[in-house]
C-alpha cells in the first residue's frame, strides 16, 4: 500500500513537473528550419486518459519548445509550435514539423523512451517522433473521430475530435518501457492544427 | 421481390440500348431511377467508374446482409444523355458533366434531386467551394500528361517545360531537347471545369491558375481522360490526363469503350514517373507531389451536419467510419482503379473552403 502511495505520489510529481515545464530531462530539439512556417499543433490529453496512465504508472512529459498546460475539465493540453515543414491539409501530402519532443516513463519499471524531431505526417496521418538515440521515425499518434481540414487566408487548419495511439507506436512503448498499457488505436484525446506554410 | 425484376428488367434494357449505340441511351453504368431516399451523386469523369463500382459493392453488402431497408448509393456517369433525372421524384436536369457541373448541381438542389458530386479536387477559394459544402476525402490521385505512344514527346518534362508549352513560349519539341523532332508541339486540354484540366494548369504554374496560351486548344465536348478521341491522335499531341483513371484502364483492365487511353501513354513530370507498375496504380512518389489531388465526395454541409437518418446514411457511406473507409471492400475497389487508399481515419475526414 505504501509503495502504491509512493508510485502516485512520483506520477504526481512528474506531471507537476510536465505542467510546469521544469522536467530538466531536455532532449536536443531538431535544428531550426530555413522555413518561415508557423503554427502550432495542439494535443489535448483526456482527463480518462490521463487517469488510466496515472494507474498504469506511465507519465508523459513534453520537452522544451513544447508548451503544456492542465485544466481540470479537459486535461492537459500541450502545444507543439510549427517550426518547419511543407505540409498541404487540403491535399493530404507533405510534412509539418513541430518542435519539442515527448518523455515517456513507466514509474513502475524506471524505464523510458524519449521522442524528439516530431513531424505530422499529413499522407501518412500519423504524429511520428525519432526516438533519442535512434534515426527512423516512429508513429506515435493519429488523428481520428471526426476530422475538419480547411483553408483560409492561407492558414491551414485539421481539427480531429479524437486522437489514437499508433499500433505501431504502443508497439515500440510497450516494449521500451516494459508495460503492456499502450494499444493501438487506444483514444489519448484530441488534435488541433494550425499550418501556415512558408511564403 | 417483383420491384427487383423490374429493376433487373429495367437495367438490362438500359444496358443493352447503350451496348448498341442507340443516339442519347444512358451511359453504360448509369442507375436505374433510384429512390427518392437513395443517396445519388453526380460529377467528375475521373473518379465515375470508382465510384460506380463502390455502389455495387455497398449495396451487395447491405444485400448480403439481409438489409433492404437502408439507402442505396448510386452514382450517375459524368458522360451519357442528358437531361436525367436523379432520384425518383426529382425534377429533370442537365447531366453535370465533370467536378465544377457536379458542384453546381449540388449547389442548385436539394437531397430530393442530388446528394453528393464526385469532385476530385482540394477545396478552393472558388465560387462553388463554398462553405456550405463538406468535401469527404475518398482516395489520392494525380494528374500527369499523356502523349501518343508512337509520337514526338519524350518521356519525361519539367514543370517549367510544361508552362512554357501551356503558354505556348515553347512550341516546337526541338525547344525542348535538340534531339527531338523538328515539329510542332500540340498542346491540348479538356473542357472548361474538368478538375484534370484545372489542376493541372494551377499545378504547372505552382498554385496559380494558368491562362493558356493562344496555340493551345480546347474543347468543349472533349472528356478529360479519354485517349481515344480521334482529336488526340496526333504524334504531337500532348495533353493533361487522371493517373489513377489512367491506372485504372490500362493496368486494371477498366477500359470501357471511349472511356479508355486509346494511344496515349502518360509520361513523367521532374523525372518521377506518374505509375506503380507493381501495383498498377498512382505512384506514391507522384502522388507526394504537387500534382497528388485528392478525390473528394462533395455533401452540403447542412445534409451532412442534419443528424437525421439521411444524414446517418452519408456517413454510414462515406465517413471516417462508413463502408467505404472501414471495409477493406472499399480499400480494395479504390486500388483496383488505380487509385491510392487514404490512411485509416484520413479517409472520411471532411474538408471546407
Amino acid at each position: 500500500m505504501s509503495r502504491t502511495r509512493a508510485r502516485l505520489a512520483a506520477t504526481s510529481a512528474a506531471v507537476v513537473l510536465a505542467v510546469t515545464g521544469m522536467s530538466g530531462a531536455a532532449v536536443a530539439d531538431a535544428a531550426p528550419a530555413a522555413t518561415a512556417a508557423t503554427g502550432s499543433a495542439v494535443v489535448t490529453s483526456s482527463t480518462t486518459f490521463l487517469k488510466d496512465q496515472a494507474l498504469n504508472g506511465i507519465v508523459v512529459i513534453p520537452l522544451p519548445t513544447a508548451d503544456p498546460a492542465y485544466d481540470s475539465t479537459t486535461g492537459i493540453t500541450t502545444t507543439f509550435p510549427v517550426t518547419g515543414g511543407s505540409g498541404d491539409l487540403p491535399a493530404y501530402y507533405g510534412d509539418i514539423d513541430l518542435g519539442g519532443g515527448l518523455l515517456f516513463i513507466n514509474l513502475f519499471t524506471g524505464k523510458s523512451a524519449t521522442f524528439k524531431q516530431l513531424h505530422f505526417s499529413v499522407g501518412n496521418w500519423q504524429i511520428t517522433g525519432v526516438p533519442v538515440g535512434g534515426t527512423s521515425p516512429v508513429a506515435l499518434l493519429d488523428p481520428a473521430g471526426d476530422s475538419q481540414v480547411s483553408r483560409a487566408n492561407g492558414v491551414q487548419t485539421l481539427t480531429s475530435t479524437d486522437l489514437q495511439v499508433d499500433p505501431a507506436g504502443a508497439q515500440y512503448l510497450d516494449t521500451k518501457l516494459k508495460t503492456s498499457f499502450f494499444k493501438g488505436g487506444q483514444s489519448v484525446g484530441s488534435l488541433a492544427i494550425n499550418f501556415t506554410p512558408a511564403s | 421481390m417483383r420491384k427487383a425484376i423490374v429493376r433487373l428488367l429495367t437495367s438490362t434494357a438500359l444496358a443493352l440500348s447503350s451496348a448498341v449505340g442507340i443516339g442519347g441511351a444512358p451511359a453504360v453504368a448509369d442507375p436505374w431511377t433510384p429512390a427518392a431516399t437513395d443517396i445519388v451523386g453526380v460529377g467528375g469523369h475521373s473518379s465515375a467508374a470508382l465510384l460506380n463500382r463502390l455502389s455495387q459493392d455497398y449495396n451487395a453488402f447491405l444485400a448480403g446482409n439481409g438489409d433492404t431497408t437502408s439507402p442505396r448509393l448510386y452514382s450517375w456517369d459524368a458522360v451519357g444523355s442528358s437531361p436525367i433525372v436523379p432520384k425518383s421524384g426529382a425534377a429533370a436536369i442537365a447531366r453535370p458533366l465533370g467536378a465544377e457541373a457536379g458542384l453546381r448541381a449540388l449547389l442548385n438542389t436539394t437531397s430530393a434531386t442530388v446528394d453528393f458530386a464526385r469532385v476530385e479536387r482540394s477545396p478552393r477559394a472558388y465560387p462553388e467551394d463554398t462553405s456550405a459544402n463538406n468535401f469527404v476525402a475518398l482516395a489520392k490521385d494525380a494528374v500527369s500528361w499523356a502523349a501518343k505512344g508512337s509520337g514526338h514527346a519524350p518521356a519525361n518534362l519539367t514543370s517549367a517545360q510544361l508552362k512554357n508549352i501551356y503558354e505556348c513560349t515553347v512550341t516546337n519539341w526541338r525547344q525542348i531537347d535538340p534531339t527531338l523532332p523538328d515539329a510542332t508541339i500540340k498542346p491540348r486540354l479538356p473542357f472548361v471545369g474538368s478538375s484534370v484540366r484545372a489542376h493541372f494548369l494551377r499545378t504547372v504554374n505552382q498554385g496559380t491558375d494558368l491562362v493558356p496560351g493562344a496555340c493551345v486548344v480546347s474543347r468543349t465536348d472533349q472528356i478529360e481522360d479519354q485517349g481515344t478521341d480521334p482529336w488526340l491522335d496526333d504524334d504531337d499531341v500532348l495533353l493533361p490526363y487522371s493517373v489513377g483513371h489512367y491506372a485504372g484502364q490500362v493496368y486494371r483492365g477498366h477500359a470501357s469503350g471511349a472511356d479508355a487511353a486509346g494511344p496515349m501513354t502518360i509520361r513523367s513530370i521532374n523525372g518521377i514517373a506518374p505509375i506503380d507498375p507493381a501495383l498498377g496504380r498512382v505512384s506514391l512518389a507522384f502522388a507526394g507531389t504537387t500534382y497528388g489531388r485528392v478525390v473528394n465526395n462533395v455533401v452540403r454541409r447542412a445534409d451532412w451536419d442534419a443528424g437525421d437518418a439521411h444524414a446517418a446514411a452519408l456517413k454510414a457511406i462515406f465517413g471516417t467510419q462508413g463502408w467505404i473507409c472501414t471495409n477493406a471492400a472499399g480499400a480494395a475497389a479504390i486500388a483496383d482503379y488505380g487509385f491510392i487508399p487514404l490512411p485509416k481515419n484520413a479517409c472520411g475526414s471532411v474538408s471546407r473552403a
